[in-house]
């Protein structure tokens, strides 16, 4: 009985016993430096094999590593318990990121000579991040994705539906798509993450994108800066399945690739797996449109993967080396190309197909970062959402995400009160 | 005497090391799980000690709450389940029937399958083929996914536990049914004992520690359940279907609230332990011995 109580515990054990076997990465022997990469995207393991061979052919001094595990996060969680950091991590810019720079595990970057090279909007994206401001800058933006609405162009084409720029339109076709007898939307909300995706698409064209920090700050609450995101959130429930709840992500891709659905409202990383489904399929991406002034849109970005050099690295220099190796221009664009990515480095990249709908908006910068990276993952706003979905109660919902929001960030809310006590507030 | 000592000493040097591995693996980490409840732990980085307010917010906390109501829910509903059937189970396959032998067999598979094959393989059977069947035979009731609806997701998983875990306990019946001495029926016989009374008054009070273990296993077991959970509705609709070992894995490790759970995690095996002497004690009280 007692055995299981502690299996995470013993789970976590088996975890860094494996992880001591296969050594810890800056050890040097015969002038050769071991950089070892840990990163989290499982999907793009073979991307990743393949530049680590590509390195370390063409490099003798720097012998790297990269893995790419299933769960990475929790991998990672793991060793930094016992404090045996790789000397690269590959995350998101999301909360972990906010953990990671606040604990202290990340080394300040902003000596890196490539950084110039890196999209401005992507650094303020991680700057935005950091619980308290900092100087340095703690991670380099490699990939970005983005979310809105991604669409089936043929049946589109066929029917002749036009591209929506306002909330209004966006009713309006989903009521011509009904009338021609084809389901607007597909969702997969059994999978309660997919749930954040209508959900961030909306906020960024409806909120500031410091909502977050403002409550934290106790300027706002999410009850007054939520409300219409939570009810345009529901009102794209009217033209998805009838039973939303009873499909999960894999669901909705299979049925989307195969003309189920006009329209499915998801990120841009669910392309591959649509197109595994059905690879002559023709799909496309707007903006969602939030508002009924084009111009108040914005695109929902974020950085979905950046590497970030750990305070503990042996060699720096062969990390920021490794980093540029994978910032070279035809290295960046495979990883776009296969995983239907932004670049986040400046330059002219060869947009994804999928994406051309986006594409002004990109390249005008009008970008906002996710409101779920924000979100700590233990607060489980997914699953309020879903709940919200289900219920359709908006006041209930909006109370119980304020209320939730205080009890999981108690000690976030607490240090930035204590800095903006400090520094006096808007910095 | 100096037998003895030698014996003893065989037994010292077989217990240490399994003793050694028990502390090194179980002892240990449960004890650093208590310290990190007292902590704001987050799985890295520094932490402060907080005293007890990991354990005042578990008792304010509605979600915790939900957790432990769904699964002793789940638990209770599952365990009665599980024995009724696999008592009935053990009593077809261990009476004279043809192919006794493979029908054991074929009973015994759910419990070879892992437990993640057999939850995706019921989400796909609850999402598509059951509402199939609903609508083709007009029951209302069945139209919808029970996996979608917070109604129905718990009964789903009961199903699922109960389906897998039935083929266990129903072996252990049968091993239970067989130290059942023939002439203690034929005894009964001569007494009038038949159908349900010769179960009620036999049969029964004679395999009671058999069934007191299947009840703490399945207690233990379905408690504890997890796998299930993660293969089909990873805690939804609607937070409804949260077990506490779910809640505990997931805001632990991969969340940032490691003390925290840690916290809930303890308060979970004194539970635990609490209900399993208590199980023990009432039911060796009632074991009838021959």
């Amino acid at each position: 009985m007692r055995k299981r109580n502690v299996g995470s515990a013993a789970a976590a054990i088996a975890v860094i016993a494996v992880a001591a076997l296969s050594g810890c990465g800056s050890g040097e022997e015969d002038k050769v430096t071991e950089v070892e990469i840990l990163q989290y995207k499982p999907e793009a393991a073979a991307y990743f094999d393949q530049v680590e061979s590509a390195f370390n052919a063409s490099h003798n001094d720097i012998r790297l590593t990269i893995s790419s595990p299933n769960d990475a996060s929790t991998i990672m969680r793991t060793r930094f318990i016992r404090e045996d950091y790789p000397d690269i991590i590959g995350i998101g810019g999301d909360i972990n990121y906010s953990y990671y720079v606040d604990a202290g595990i990340l080394a300040d970057m902003s000596d890196y000579e490539g950084l110039a090279d890196i999209s401005q909007s992507y650094v303020d994206i991680l700057d935005a991040l950091e619980i308290v401001p900092t100087d340095g800058t703690y991670g380099i933006p490699y990939a970005a994705n983005a979310a809105g609405i991604l669409y089936n162009q043929d049946l589109f084409e066929e029917h002749g539906w036009e591209i929506p720029e306002t909330w209004t339109e966006l009713l309006d076709l989903c009521g011509e798509i009904q009338a021609d007898g084809i389901q607007p939307f597909y969702f997969g909300f059994r999978d309660v993450w997919t749930c954040l995706a209508p959900w961030n698409a909306l906020a960024v064209g409806l909120t500031p994108s410091d909502t977050c920090q403002r409550v934290n700050a106790g300027e706002t609450t999410f009850a007054q800066e939520y409300r219409e995101t939570a009810e345009k959130c529901m009102k794209l429930l009217e033209y998805g399945p009838e039973d939303p709840f009873a499909y999960g992500y894999n669901d909705a891709c299979t049925a989307f690739a195969n003309g189920q659905s006009a329209m499915y409202p998801i990120g841009s990383y669910a392309v591959p797996q649509i197109l595994s489904v059905n690879p002559d399929m023709n799909i496309n991406s707007f903006v969602m449109p939030a508002n009924e002034n084009p111009e108040d849109n914005t695109l929902n970005s974020g950085v979905d993967l950046l590497f970030a050099v750990t305070e503990k690295c042996g060699n720096k220099e062969a990390a920021y080396e490794v980093i540029s190796f994978l910032l070279e221009d035809e290295n960046l664009q495979e990883y776009i190309s296969a995983q239907n990515a932004i670049s986040c480095k400046k330059g002219d990249f060869q947009l994804a197909p999928e994406l051309e709908g986006m594409q002004t908006f990109i390249e005008a910068g009008k970008m906002a970062d996710f409101q779920d990276h924000y979100y700590p993952s233990e607060m489980a706003a997914d699953a309020l959402i879903q709940t919200f979905l289900i219920n359709k109660d908006v006041d209930g919902f909006l109370n119980d995400f304020d209320r939730r929001w205080q009890r999981y960030n108690r000690d976030i809310i607490r240090k930035v009160q204590e800095y903006n006590e400090e520094h006096g507030t808007d910095e | 005497m100096k037998k003895m000592n030698d014996s003893k000493r065989t037994y010292m040097l077989i217990t240490i090391p399994i003793l050694a591995m028990f502390v090194c693996f179980n002892t240990i980490p449960l004890i650093r799980g208590v310290i990190y409840s007292f902590t704001n732990f987050k799985g890295f980085g520094s932490y402060d000690f907080i005293g007890f307010r990991n354990y005042i917010d578990l008792f304010t906390d509605p979600r915790i709450g939900g957790s432990y109501l769904f699964t002793v829910k789940l638990a209770i509903v599952a365990t009665i389940l599980t024995n009724v059937i696999s008592l009935i189970l053990a009593l077809g396959l261990n009476s004279k029937i043809r192919a006794k032998t493979f029908l054991r067999g074929a009973y015994f598979v759910p419990n070879v399958l892992g437990a993640l094959v057999v939850g995706y393989i019921f989400q796909y059977f609850f999402t598509y083929i059951l509402p199939e069947i609903g609508s083709a035979l007009g029951i209302e009731a069945l139209q919808g996914s029970m996996l979608s609806d917070s109604g129905t997701a718990w009964i789903a998983i009961v199903i699922v536990c109960a389906w897998q875990s039935i083929a266990m306990n129903t072996i252990i019946y049968i091993s239970g049914l067989q130290t059942v001495p023939e002439d203690v029926y034929e005894a009964g016989g001569l007494d009038g004992a038949t159908g349900w009374k010769k179960f009620r008054y036999l049969t029964f009070p004679l395999i009671i520690p058999f069934f007191s273990i299947n009840m703490v296993l399945c207690v233990k077991n379905f408690l504890m359940v997890f796998d299930q959970i993660m293969a089909m509705t990873k805690g939804g609709p609607e937070q409804s279907t949260e077990s506490i070992s779910y809640l505990i894995y997931n805001n632990g490790l991969s969340g940032g609230s490691f003390g925290y759970q840690s916290a809930n995690a303890v308060v979970f095996f004194i539970v635990i332990v609490a209900i399993s002497v208590a199980q023990m004690t009432i039911s060796s009280k009632k074991e009838e011995q021959l």
